[in-house]
Protein backbone atom coordinates (compact mmCIF):
# COMPACT_ATOMS: atom_id res chain seq x y z
CA UNK A 1 0.00 0.00 0.00
CA UNK A 2 3.32 2.03 0.61
CA UNK A 3 6.19 2.35 -1.10
CA UNK A 4 7.68 -0.40 1.29
CA UNK A 5 7.43 -3.65 -0.06
CA UNK A 6 4.32 -5.56 1.72
CA UNK A 7 4.93 -7.30 5.21
CA UNK A 8 5.49 -11.51 4.83
CA UNK A 9 2.72 -13.25 6.18
CA UNK A 10 4.87 -16.23 7.16
CA UNK A 11 7.71 -14.33 8.99
CA UNK A 12 6.31 -11.06 10.34
CA UNK A 13 2.22 -11.78 10.52
CA UNK A 14 2.10 -8.80 13.23
CA UNK A 15 3.31 -6.35 10.43
CA UNK A 16 0.24 -8.31 8.03
CA UNK A 17 -1.82 -7.27 10.43
CA UNK A 18 -0.98 -3.75 11.09
CA UNK A 19 -0.93 -3.04 7.72
CA UNK A 20 -4.72 -4.12 6.59
CA UNK A 21 -6.49 -5.10 9.60
CA UNK A 22 -8.64 -1.27 9.19
CA UNK A 23 -8.97 -1.98 5.09
CA UNK A 24 -10.43 -5.44 5.33
CA UNK A 25 -12.32 -4.09 7.95
CA UNK A 26 -13.98 -1.52 5.89
CA UNK A 27 -14.57 -3.98 3.55
CA UNK A 28 -16.44 -5.66 5.64
CA UNK A 29 -18.61 -3.46 7.65
CA UNK A 30 -19.51 -2.24 3.92
CA UNK A 31 -20.84 -5.35 2.92
CA UNK A 32 -21.83 -6.89 5.91
CA UNK A 33 -22.57 -3.79 8.49
CA UNK A 34 -20.90 -2.19 11.08
CA UNK A 35 -21.29 -5.16 14.01
CA UNK A 36 -20.47 -7.67 11.66
CA UNK A 37 -17.54 -5.67 10.67
CA UNK A 38 -15.36 -6.63 13.50
CA UNK A 39 -16.33 -10.48 13.61
CA UNK A 40 -15.62 -10.88 10.08
CA UNK A 41 -12.10 -8.88 9.99
CA UNK A 42 -11.01 -11.31 12.90
CA UNK A 43 -12.14 -14.30 12.00
CA UNK A 44 -10.40 -13.20 8.50
CA UNK A 45 -7.11 -12.55 9.96
CA UNK A 46 -7.12 -15.86 11.84
CA UNK A 47 -7.71 -17.59 8.72
CA UNK A 48 -5.04 -15.98 7.01
CA UNK A 49 -2.96 -16.61 10.05
CA UNK A 50 -3.31 -20.25 10.39
CA UNK A 51 -2.79 -20.38 6.66
CA UNK A 52 -0.05 -18.10 6.51
CA UNK A 53 3.35 -20.23 5.90
CA UNK A 54 0.62 -21.34 2.36
CA UNK A 55 0.82 -18.01 1.32
CA UNK A 56 2.30 -17.87 -2.28
CA UNK A 57 3.63 -14.47 -2.99
CA UNK A 58 4.38 -15.46 -7.07
CA UNK A 59 0.18 -16.24 -7.15
CA UNK A 60 -1.00 -12.93 -5.58
CA UNK A 61 -0.16 -10.23 -3.52
CA UNK A 62 -0.72 -9.98 0.63
CA UNK A 63 -3.99 -7.34 0.02
CA UNK A 64 -5.20 -9.59 -2.61
CA UNK A 65 -4.92 -13.07 -0.80
CA UNK A 66 -6.81 -11.18 2.74
CA UNK A 67 -9.65 -9.89 0.05
CA UNK A 68 -9.94 -13.44 -0.86
CA UNK A 69 -9.92 -14.87 2.65
CA UNK A 70 -12.71 -12.42 3.56
CA UNK A 71 -14.65 -12.46 1.02
CA UNK A 72 -14.75 -15.88 1.75
CA UNK A 73 -15.71 -14.97 5.28
CA UNK A 74 -18.40 -12.70 4.41
CA UNK A 75 -19.78 -15.20 2.15
CA UNK A 76 -20.89 -17.35 4.87
CA UNK A 77 -23.16 -14.54 5.88
CA UNK A 78 -24.97 -14.30 2.59
CA UNK A 79 -27.75 -14.55 3.71
CA UNK A 80 -27.56 -11.95 6.16
CA UNK A 81 -26.14 -9.55 3.30
CA UNK A 82 -29.08 -10.30 1.47
CA UNK A 83 -31.38 -9.30 4.09
CA UNK A 84 -29.50 -6.12 4.67
CA UNK A 85 -29.72 -5.51 0.94
CA UNK A 86 -33.28 -6.53 0.76
CA UNK A 87 -33.78 -4.25 3.86
CA UNK A 88 -33.16 -1.62 1.85
CA UNK A 89 -34.67 -2.44 -1.28
CA UNK A 90 -37.78 -3.18 0.47
CA UNK A 91 -40.70 -0.81 1.21
CA UNK A 92 -39.82 2.26 3.16
CA UNK A 93 -40.70 3.22 6.93
CA UNK A 94 -44.03 4.78 7.80
CA UNK A 95 -43.23 8.30 9.31
CA UNK A 96 -43.18 7.23 13.04
CA UNK A 97 -40.82 4.62 11.89
CA UNK A 98 -37.89 7.07 11.33
CA UNK A 99 -36.04 7.48 14.61
CA UNK A 100 -36.46 3.69 14.93
CA UNK A 101 -35.13 3.20 11.28
CA UNK A 102 -32.45 5.18 11.42
CA UNK A 103 -31.11 3.65 14.54
CA UNK A 104 -31.48 0.23 12.62
CA UNK A 105 -30.03 2.18 9.20
CA UNK A 106 -26.96 3.30 10.99
CA UNK A 107 -26.07 -0.73 11.94
CA UNK A 108 -26.62 -1.91 8.54
CA UNK A 109 -23.65 -1.77 5.95
CA UNK A 110 -25.68 -0.84 3.26
CA UNK A 111 -27.17 2.36 4.50
CA UNK A 112 -27.95 4.71 2.01
CA UNK A 113 -27.74 2.28 -0.88
CA UNK A 114 -30.96 3.38 -3.35
CA UNK A 115 -33.79 0.41 -2.97
CA UNK A 116 -33.67 -0.37 -6.47
CA UNK A 117 -29.57 -0.94 -6.66
CA UNK A 118 -29.81 -2.78 -2.91
CA UNK A 119 -32.43 -5.11 -4.43
CA UNK A 120 -30.52 -5.74 -7.57
CA UNK A 121 -27.48 -6.63 -5.85
CA UNK A 122 -29.20 -8.82 -3.55
CA UNK A 123 -30.58 -10.55 -6.49
CA UNK A 124 -27.24 -11.29 -7.93
CA UNK A 125 -25.61 -14.73 -7.47
CA UNK A 126 -23.19 -14.82 -4.90
CA UNK A 127 -20.19 -15.20 -7.62
CA UNK A 128 -21.10 -11.82 -9.56
CA UNK A 129 -21.99 -10.36 -6.13
CA UNK A 130 -18.44 -10.97 -4.81
CA UNK A 131 -16.34 -10.15 -8.37
CA UNK A 132 -18.62 -6.81 -8.79
CA UNK A 133 -17.93 -5.65 -5.02
CA UNK A 134 -14.63 -6.53 -5.47
CA UNK A 135 -13.98 -4.30 -8.16
CA UNK A 136 -16.29 -2.10 -6.96
CA UNK A 137 -15.37 -1.59 -3.36
CA UNK A 138 -11.65 -3.55 -3.31
CA UNK A 139 -10.24 -1.98 -6.25
CA UNK A 140 -9.28 -5.25 -7.32
CA UNK A 141 -8.01 -5.97 -11.00
CA UNK A 142 -9.75 -8.84 -13.00
CA UNK A 143 -6.14 -10.38 -12.19
CA UNK A 144 -6.42 -9.85 -8.70
CA UNK A 145 -9.88 -11.21 -8.23
CA UNK A 146 -8.89 -14.29 -10.20
CA UNK A 147 -6.48 -15.40 -7.88
CA UNK A 148 -8.47 -14.19 -5.00
CA UNK A 149 -11.35 -16.05 -5.26
CA UNK A 150 -9.15 -18.85 -7.34
CA UNK A 151 -11.20 -18.47 -10.61
CA UNK A 152 -10.10 -17.83 -13.97
CA UNK A 153 -9.29 -14.31 -15.39
CA UNK A 154 -12.35 -14.94 -18.01
CA UNK A 155 -14.75 -16.02 -15.45
CA UNK A 156 -14.07 -12.72 -14.08
CA UNK A 157 -14.73 -10.60 -16.37
CA UNK A 158 -17.89 -12.42 -17.39
CA UNK A 159 -19.11 -12.36 -13.64
CA UNK A 160 -18.60 -8.58 -14.05
CA UNK A 161 -20.22 -8.06 -17.15
CA UNK A 162 -23.12 -10.09 -16.21
CA UNK A 163 -23.78 -7.97 -12.72
CA UNK A 164 -23.36 -5.06 -14.87
CA UNK A 165 -25.95 -5.81 -16.98
CA UNK A 166 -28.10 -6.75 -14.53
CA UNK A 167 -27.76 -3.38 -12.78
CA UNK A 168 -27.80 -1.34 -15.89
CA UNK A 169 -31.61 -2.58 -16.30
CA UNK A 170 -32.59 -2.45 -12.91
CA UNK A 171 -31.17 1.45 -13.03
CA UNK A 172 -31.22 2.49 -16.28
CA UNK A 173 -32.17 0.52 -18.64
CA UNK A 174 -35.78 0.44 -17.27
CA UNK A 175 -35.80 3.25 -14.54
CA UNK A 176 -34.90 6.21 -16.32
CA UNK A 177 -36.37 8.38 -13.00
CA UNK A 178 -32.84 7.03 -11.17
CA UNK A 179 -31.48 7.96 -14.56
CA UNK A 180 -32.55 11.38 -14.90
CA UNK A 181 -31.88 11.83 -10.77
CA UNK A 182 -27.74 10.57 -11.85
CA UNK A 183 -27.21 13.15 -14.39
CA UNK A 184 -29.06 16.38 -12.99
CA UNK A 185 -30.13 15.56 -9.41
CA UNK B 1 -24.03 5.36 -16.19
CA UNK B 2 -20.95 3.25 -14.57
CA UNK B 3 -22.25 0.80 -12.84
CA UNK B 4 -19.63 0.25 -10.70
CA UNK B 5 -19.05 3.31 -9.67
CA UNK B 6 -22.31 4.02 -9.35
CA UNK B 7 -22.20 0.98 -6.49
CA UNK B 8 -19.15 1.87 -5.13
CA UNK B 9 -20.84 5.63 -4.57
CA UNK B 10 -23.94 3.68 -2.56
CA UNK B 11 -21.75 1.85 -0.35
CA UNK B 12 -21.33 4.76 2.23
CA UNK B 13 -18.26 5.18 4.66
CA UNK B 14 -18.38 2.87 7.88
CA UNK B 15 -16.73 3.95 10.72
CA UNK B 16 -12.92 2.23 11.39
CA UNK B 17 -12.29 -0.30 13.70
CA UNK B 18 -12.24 1.00 17.38
CA UNK B 19 -8.84 0.19 19.46
CA UNK B 20 -10.58 -2.85 21.63
CA UNK B 21 -11.66 -4.42 18.49
CA UNK B 22 -8.41 -4.19 16.83
CA UNK B 23 -6.70 -5.69 20.35
CA UNK B 24 -9.62 -8.67 20.26
CA UNK B 25 -8.63 -9.19 16.84
CA UNK B 26 -4.96 -9.47 17.56
CA UNK B 27 -5.23 -11.31 20.71
CA UNK B 28 -7.47 -14.42 18.82
CA UNK B 29 -4.05 -14.65 16.79
CA UNK B 30 -2.28 -15.42 19.77
CA UNK B 31 -4.50 -18.47 20.95
CA UNK B 32 -4.05 -20.19 18.13
CA UNK B 33 -5.57 -23.56 19.64
CA UNK B 34 -8.83 -22.61 19.37
CA UNK B 35 -10.34 -24.47 16.02
CA UNK B 36 -13.24 -22.33 15.36
CA UNK B 37 -14.14 -18.77 16.34
CA UNK B 38 -17.67 -20.16 18.28
CA UNK B 39 -16.90 -18.41 21.24
CA UNK B 40 -17.32 -15.50 19.28
CA UNK B 41 -20.33 -13.76 19.32
CA UNK B 42 -21.29 -13.35 15.45
CA UNK B 43 -24.05 -10.74 16.14
CA UNK B 44 -24.80 -10.32 12.49
CA UNK B 45 -27.36 -13.13 11.59
CA UNK B 46 -29.31 -11.91 14.70
CA UNK B 47 -28.86 -8.68 14.77
CA UNK B 48 -29.97 -7.61 11.31
CA UNK B 49 -32.68 -10.09 11.68
CA UNK B 50 -33.98 -8.49 14.42
CA UNK B 51 -33.74 -4.90 13.01
CA UNK B 52 -35.85 -5.61 10.02
CA UNK B 53 -38.39 -7.34 11.77
CA UNK B 54 -38.58 -4.39 14.45
CA UNK B 55 -38.62 -2.38 11.22
CA UNK B 56 -41.06 -4.30 9.44
CA UNK B 57 -43.47 -4.38 12.31
CA UNK B 58 -42.81 -0.94 12.90
CA UNK B 59 -43.52 -0.02 8.90
CA UNK B 60 -46.67 -2.20 9.31
CA UNK B 61 -48.86 -1.39 12.43
CA UNK B 62 -51.91 0.57 12.45
CA UNK B 63 -55.53 0.26 11.96
CA UNK B 64 -56.99 -0.02 8.74
CA UNK B 65 -60.17 1.91 8.52
CA UNK B 66 -62.39 0.13 5.65
CA UNK B 67 -61.89 2.36 2.09
CA UNK B 68 -64.30 4.72 1.22
CA UNK B 69 -65.84 3.95 -1.71
CA UNK B 70 -64.29 6.39 -4.48
CA UNK B 71 -66.45 7.85 -7.22
CA UNK B 72 -66.72 5.72 -10.57
CA UNK B 73 -67.43 7.79 -13.43
CA UNK B 74 -67.62 6.02 -17.09
CA UNK B 75 -64.64 7.15 -18.07
CA UNK B 76 -60.51 5.95 -18.16
CA UNK B 77 -60.21 6.99 -14.95
CA UNK B 78 -63.74 4.67 -13.82
CA UNK B 79 -62.28 1.62 -15.76
CA UNK B 80 -59.13 2.15 -14.07
CA UNK B 81 -61.11 1.71 -10.91
CA UNK B 82 -63.22 -1.00 -12.32
CA UNK B 83 -60.17 -3.26 -12.74
CA UNK B 84 -58.83 -2.40 -9.22
CA UNK B 85 -61.97 -4.02 -7.92
CA UNK B 86 -60.95 -6.93 -9.86
CA UNK B 87 -57.83 -7.20 -7.88
CA UNK B 88 -59.79 -7.60 -4.95
CA UNK B 89 -60.89 -11.37 -5.98
CA UNK B 90 -57.23 -13.04 -6.50
CA UNK B 91 -56.79 -16.45 -4.84
CA UNK B 92 -53.20 -18.06 -2.47
CA UNK B 93 -51.42 -20.96 -2.30
CA UNK B 94 -47.90 -22.16 -1.01
CA UNK B 95 -45.47 -20.80 -3.62
CA UNK B 96 -45.39 -17.22 -4.85
CA UNK B 97 -43.78 -16.43 -8.23
CA UNK B 98 -43.24 -13.97 -10.89
CA UNK B 99 -41.66 -14.16 -14.16
CA UNK B 100 -40.41 -10.87 -15.39
CA UNK B 101 -39.01 -9.51 -18.60
CA UNK B 102 -37.41 -6.04 -18.94
CA UNK B 103 -35.60 -4.11 -21.68
CA UNK B 104 -34.38 -1.06 -23.46
CA UNK B 105 -35.07 0.19 -26.71
CA UNK B 106 -31.62 1.06 -28.96
CA UNK B 107 -31.47 2.92 -32.38
CA UNK B 108 -29.52 0.98 -35.42
CA UNK B 109 -29.04 3.64 -38.14
CA UNK B 110 -28.48 1.19 -40.83
CA UNK B 111 -27.45 3.17 -44.27
CA UNK B 112 -30.95 0.80 -45.23
CA UNK B 113 -33.53 2.63 -42.47
CA UNK B 114 -33.39 3.43 -38.88
CA UNK B 115 -34.49 0.96 -36.99
CA UNK B 116 -35.01 -0.31 -33.21
CA UNK B 117 -33.87 -3.11 -31.21
CA UNK B 118 -34.38 -4.23 -27.51
CA UNK B 119 -31.04 -4.71 -25.93
CA UNK B 120 -30.16 -5.69 -22.28
CA UNK B 121 -32.89 -7.78 -22.95
CA UNK B 122 -33.28 -9.93 -19.39
CA UNK B 123 -35.94 -12.74 -18.42
CA UNK B 124 -36.08 -13.33 -14.72
CA UNK B 125 -37.86 -16.20 -12.94
CA UNK B 126 -38.03 -16.02 -8.63
CA UNK B 127 -39.88 -18.25 -6.43
CA UNK B 128 -40.34 -17.43 -2.84
CA UNK B 129 -42.19 -20.56 -0.12
CA UNK B 130 -44.90 -19.30 1.92
CA UNK B 131 -43.66 -20.50 5.25
CA UNK B 132 -40.31 -20.98 6.62
CA UNK B 133 -38.05 -24.07 4.78
CA UNK B 134 -39.88 -23.94 1.69
CA UNK B 135 -36.65 -22.42 -0.05
CA UNK B 136 -36.76 -19.91 -2.52
CA UNK B 137 -35.37 -19.17 -5.69
CA UNK B 138 -33.93 -16.61 -8.78
CA UNK B 139 -33.44 -17.54 -12.00
CA UNK B 140 -32.37 -14.97 -14.46
CA UNK B 141 -31.38 -15.15 -18.47
CA UNK B 142 -30.04 -13.08 -21.04
CA UNK B 143 -32.64 -12.71 -23.88
CA UNK B 144 -31.97 -12.51 -27.84
CA UNK B 145 -32.03 -8.60 -28.72
CA UNK B 146 -35.20 -7.78 -31.53
CA UNK B 147 -36.63 -5.50 -33.22
CA UNK B 148 -39.51 -4.60 -31.15
CA UNK B 149 -42.46 -4.02 -34.00
CA UNK B 150 -42.85 -5.60 -37.53
CA UNK B 151 -41.83 -2.24 -39.17
CA UNK B 152 -38.59 -2.53 -37.02
CA UNK B 153 -38.53 -6.46 -37.78
CA UNK B 154 -38.83 -5.62 -41.82
CA UNK B 155 -35.97 -2.62 -41.42
CA UNK B 156 -33.52 -5.14 -39.53
CA UNK B 157 -33.87 -8.02 -42.32
CA UNK B 158 -33.53 -5.21 -45.06
CA UNK B 159 -30.46 -4.11 -42.97
CA UNK B 160 -29.19 -7.91 -43.59
CA UNK B 161 -30.61 -9.37 -40.62
CA UNK B 162 -27.36 -8.78 -38.12
CA UNK B 163 -27.43 -10.72 -35.34
CA UNK B 164 -25.39 -8.22 -33.18
CA UNK B 165 -26.02 -4.62 -32.46
CA UNK B 166 -23.28 -1.73 -31.30
CA UNK B 167 -25.84 0.22 -29.54
CA UNK B 168 -24.83 3.37 -27.37
CA UNK B 169 -25.65 2.95 -23.79
CA UNK B 170 -24.96 5.90 -21.58
CA UNK B 171 -21.87 6.43 -21.94
CA UNK B 172 -20.34 3.71 -24.55
CA UNK B 173 -20.89 0.91 -26.40
CA UNK B 174 -22.71 -2.25 -25.82
CA UNK B 175 -23.18 -5.00 -28.11
CA UNK B 176 -26.17 -7.06 -27.77
CA UNK B 177 -26.85 -10.08 -30.17
CA UNK B 178 -29.77 -12.24 -31.00
CA UNK B 179 -28.73 -15.17 -28.99
CA UNK B 180 -30.23 -16.23 -25.94
CA UNK B 181 -27.90 -17.16 -22.56
CA UNK B 182 -28.39 -19.79 -20.44
CA UNK B 183 -30.86 -19.45 -17.19
CA UNK B 184 -28.14 -18.84 -14.04
CA UNK B 185 -29.72 -20.28 -10.79
CA UNK B 186 -29.44 -19.29 -7.26
CA UNK B 187 -31.50 -21.09 -4.82
CA UNK B 188 -31.43 -21.02 -1.71
CA UNK B 189 -32.98 -21.97 1.43
CA UNK B 190 -35.19 -19.64 3.19
CA UNK B 191 -38.59 -19.16 2.49
CA UNK B 192 -41.13 -17.51 4.84
CA UNK B 193 -40.74 -13.89 3.05
CA UNK B 194 -41.76 -12.43 0.30
CA UNK B 195 -39.81 -10.30 -2.43
CA UNK B 196 -39.20 -6.72 -0.08
CA UNK B 197 -38.71 -8.94 3.02
CA UNK B 198 -42.08 -9.03 4.16
CA UNK B 199 -43.84 -11.97 5.66
CA UNK B 200 -47.32 -13.35 4.59
CA UNK B 201 -48.37 -11.93 8.37
CA UNK B 202 -46.54 -8.62 7.15
CA UNK B 203 -48.33 -8.34 4.31
CA UNK B 204 -51.71 -9.18 5.81
CA UNK B 205 -51.22 -6.47 7.94
CA UNK B 206 -51.06 -3.40 5.32
CA UNK B 207 -53.38 -1.20 5.17
CA UNK B 208 -56.11 -1.54 2.43
CA UNK B 209 -57.21 2.58 2.65
CA UNK B 210 -56.15 4.13 0.02
CA UNK B 211 -55.21 7.39 1.64
CA UNK B 212 -53.37 5.22 4.35
CA UNK B 213 -51.48 3.64 1.26
CA UNK B 214 -50.72 6.38 -0.08
CA UNK B 215 -49.08 8.36 2.95
CA UNK B 216 -47.59 5.46 3.69
CA UNK B 217 -45.80 4.39 0.19
CA UNK B 218 -46.45 7.49 -1.94
CA UNK B 219 -45.92 10.37 0.18
CA UNK B 220 -42.35 12.61 -0.12
CA UNK B 221 -41.22 11.66 3.17
CA UNK B 222 -42.00 7.61 3.17
CA UNK B 223 -40.32 7.62 -1.09
CA UNK B 224 -37.30 9.32 0.73
CA UNK B 225 -37.26 6.93 3.44
CA UNK B 226 -37.24 4.56 0.80
CA UNK B 227 -34.35 5.60 -0.83
CA UNK B 228 -36.69 5.87 -3.86
CA UNK B 229 -36.24 9.62 -3.84
CA UNK B 230 -33.27 12.39 -3.62
CA UNK B 231 -33.93 15.27 -1.64
CA UNK B 232 -33.88 17.41 -4.68
CA UNK B 233 -36.60 15.97 -6.34
CA UNK B 234 -38.98 17.86 -8.47
CA UNK B 235 -42.61 19.14 -7.97
CA UNK B 236 -45.39 16.55 -6.86
CA UNK B 237 -46.46 15.83 -10.61
CA UNK B 238 -43.28 15.24 -11.34
CA UNK B 239 -42.74 12.08 -9.11
CA UNK B 240 -45.47 10.26 -10.70
CA UNK B 241 -43.03 8.14 -12.84
CA UNK B 242 -41.44 7.15 -9.38
CA UNK B 243 -44.70 6.27 -7.54
CA UNK B 244 -45.48 3.95 -10.52
CA UNK B 245 -42.61 2.08 -9.71
CA UNK B 246 -42.83 2.08 -5.96
CA UNK B 247 -46.23 0.62 -6.80
CA UNK B 248 -44.72 -1.95 -9.11
CA UNK B 249 -42.25 -3.00 -6.94
CA UNK B 250 -44.69 -3.39 -4.08
CA UNK B 251 -46.76 -5.60 -6.18
CA UNK B 252 -44.02 -7.79 -7.35
CA UNK B 253 -44.98 -9.50 -3.40
CA UNK B 254 -47.84 -10.94 -3.16
CA UNK B 255 -49.54 -8.04 -1.51
CA UNK B 256 -52.99 -9.16 -0.81
CA UNK B 257 -56.16 -8.60 -3.28
CA UNK B 258 -57.70 -5.72 -0.87
CA UNK B 259 -54.23 -3.53 -0.51
CA UNK B 260 -53.23 -4.46 -4.24
CA UNK B 261 -56.56 -2.61 -4.86
CA UNK B 262 -56.06 -0.14 -2.38
CA UNK B 263 -52.86 1.08 -3.95
CA UNK B 264 -54.32 1.27 -7.64
CA UNK B 265 -56.94 3.16 -6.14
CA UNK B 266 -54.07 5.33 -4.50
CA UNK B 267 -52.42 6.00 -7.42
CA UNK B 268 -55.41 7.42 -9.65
CA UNK B 269 -55.59 10.19 -7.40
CA UNK B 270 -51.66 11.17 -7.10
CA UNK B 271 -50.89 14.85 -8.66
CA UNK B 272 -49.66 13.52 -12.43
CA UNK B 273 -51.14 11.05 -12.58
CA UNK B 274 -53.88 10.66 -15.60
CA UNK B 275 -56.00 7.44 -16.45
CA UNK B 276 -55.42 7.17 -20.07
CA UNK B 277 -57.68 4.20 -21.15
CA UNK B 278 -56.39 0.92 -22.65
CA UNK B 279 -52.63 0.64 -24.11
CA UNK B 280 -50.83 -2.67 -25.25
CA UNK B 281 -47.69 -3.67 -23.51
CA UNK B 282 -44.39 -5.05 -25.14
CA UNK B 283 -45.46 -8.34 -24.85
CA UNK B 284 -49.38 -7.57 -27.07
CA UNK B 285 -51.50 -7.77 -23.96
CA UNK B 286 -53.80 -4.78 -24.02
CA UNK B 287 -54.57 -3.44 -20.16
CA UNK B 288 -55.92 -0.41 -18.77
CA UNK B 289 -53.25 2.34 -18.55
CA UNK B 290 -51.81 5.22 -16.00
CA UNK B 291 -49.66 7.90 -17.37
CA UNK B 292 -47.53 10.29 -16.09
CA UNK B 293 -46.90 14.01 -17.39
CA UNK B 294 -44.55 14.04 -20.87
CA UNK B 295 -41.10 15.61 -19.17
CA UNK B 296 -38.12 16.42 -21.06
CA UNK B 297 -34.54 14.49 -21.01
CA UNK B 298 -31.83 16.26 -22.72
CA UNK B 299 -28.87 14.03 -23.95
CA UNK B 300 -25.58 15.89 -23.97
CA UNK B 301 -22.06 15.42 -25.65
CA UNK B 302 -21.08 15.26 -21.97
CA UNK B 303 -20.31 11.88 -21.42
CA UNK B 304 -19.13 11.29 -24.87
CA UNK B 305 -22.26 10.64 -26.89
CA UNK B 306 -22.49 10.77 -30.62
CA UNK B 307 -23.87 13.54 -32.31
CA UNK B 308 -26.86 11.35 -33.45
CA UNK B 309 -27.67 10.29 -30.34
CA UNK B 310 -27.92 14.08 -28.72
CA UNK B 311 -30.70 16.16 -28.20
CA UNK B 312 -34.19 16.70 -26.29
CA UNK B 313 -36.89 14.15 -26.29
CA UNK B 314 -39.97 14.05 -24.00
CA UNK B 315 -41.18 10.85 -22.94
CA UNK B 316 -43.90 9.48 -19.79
CA UNK B 317 -43.98 6.51 -17.47
CA UNK B 318 -47.05 4.55 -18.09
CA UNK B 319 -48.12 1.63 -15.88
CA UNK B 320 -50.78 -1.09 -17.33
CA UNK B 321 -52.73 -3.24 -15.41
CA UNK B 322 -55.08 -6.39 -16.94
CA UNK B 323 -58.40 -4.81 -17.05
CA UNK B 324 -60.18 -8.85 -15.46
CA UNK B 325 -57.90 -9.74 -12.91
CA UNK B 326 -56.39 -6.19 -11.68
CA UNK B 327 -53.05 -7.64 -12.34
CA UNK B 328 -49.63 -5.79 -13.33
CA UNK B 329 -48.88 -6.07 -16.56
CA UNK B 330 -46.11 -3.62 -17.59
CA UNK B 331 -44.43 -0.95 -16.54
CA UNK B 332 -42.79 1.32 -19.39
CA UNK B 333 -41.72 4.79 -20.55
CA UNK B 334 -43.07 5.91 -23.62
CA UNK B 335 -41.87 8.78 -26.21
CA UNK B 336 -44.21 11.71 -26.58
CA UNK B 337 -42.32 13.90 -28.59
CA UNK B 338 -39.58 13.24 -30.48
CA UNK B 339 -36.43 14.07 -30.68
CA UNK B 340 -32.95 13.16 -29.85
CA UNK B 341 -31.36 9.34 -29.63
CA UNK B 342 -35.07 9.19 -30.40
CA UNK B 343 -35.75 11.24 -34.07
CA UNK B 344 -36.65 9.11 -35.73
CA UNK B 345 -39.32 7.09 -33.44
CA UNK B 346 -42.94 8.26 -33.16
CA UNK B 347 -44.47 9.31 -30.14
CA UNK B 348 -45.90 5.84 -28.63
CA UNK B 349 -42.61 4.26 -29.03
CA UNK B 350 -41.38 2.24 -26.24
CA UNK B 351 -38.10 3.51 -24.89
CA UNK B 352 -37.91 1.00 -22.28
CA UNK B 353 -39.94 -1.84 -20.42
CA UNK B 354 -40.41 -4.20 -17.29
CA UNK B 355 -43.30 -6.28 -17.55
CA UNK B 356 -44.27 -9.45 -15.79
CA UNK B 357 -45.13 -12.23 -17.48
CA UNK B 358 -46.78 -14.02 -15.40
CA UNK B 359 -47.04 -14.13 -11.21
CA UNK B 360 -49.28 -15.57 -9.30
CA UNK B 361 -49.51 -18.67 -6.47
CA UNK B 362 -48.90 -21.95 -7.11
CA UNK B 363 -49.41 -25.16 -5.07
CA UNK B 364 -46.26 -27.38 -5.78
CA UNK B 365 -42.61 -25.86 -6.59
CA UNK B 366 -43.01 -23.64 -9.67
CA UNK B 367 -40.82 -24.41 -12.98
CA UNK B 368 -39.21 -22.53 -15.28
CA UNK B 369 -40.81 -21.16 -18.16
CA UNK B 370 -40.85 -22.78 -21.15
CA UNK B 371 -39.46 -20.76 -24.78
CA UNK B 372 -38.95 -17.55 -24.87
CA UNK B 373 -41.00 -15.08 -24.06
CA UNK B 374 -41.16 -13.92 -27.81
CA UNK B 375 -41.06 -17.18 -29.62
Amino acid sequence: MTGDPPPRPAECFDEVFDAYFAEIHRYAARRLGQDAAADVAAQTFLEAFRQRRRYDPERASVRTWLYGIATKVVGRHQRAETRALRARARLGPGRDAEEHTERIDARVSAEGLRGKLAGAIAALPRGQRDVLLLVALADLSHDEIAAALGISYGTVGSRLNRARTTLRRALGGTNPILTLEEQHG
Amino acid sequence: MDEVRMVRGHYPEPAPPTAQEIARAKALLKEPQRRSLPRLRWGLGGMVAVGVAAAVAITLAGGNPPAPPGPVHLDDRGMFLAAAEKAERQPTGNYWYVSQIGGHSYIMRARTGTYAVTGAHTESFSWWGAKPGMGEAFHSRVIPARPPTERDMALWRRAGSPSSFRVWSADSYSTYTTRAEKWRVDTRSGGGEFPGGLSSGDLRSLPTAPAELAERFLSRTAMRAAGALRPSAGREAELAGTKFMRVASLLAAPVPPKTRAGLMRALTTQPGVHAVGRATDPLGRRGIALASDGRATTVTGEFGAPKAEQGTYHSRAVIIFDERTGALLSQQEELTRPGGPYAEMKPGFVINYWTIRSAGWADARPTLPTGLPFG
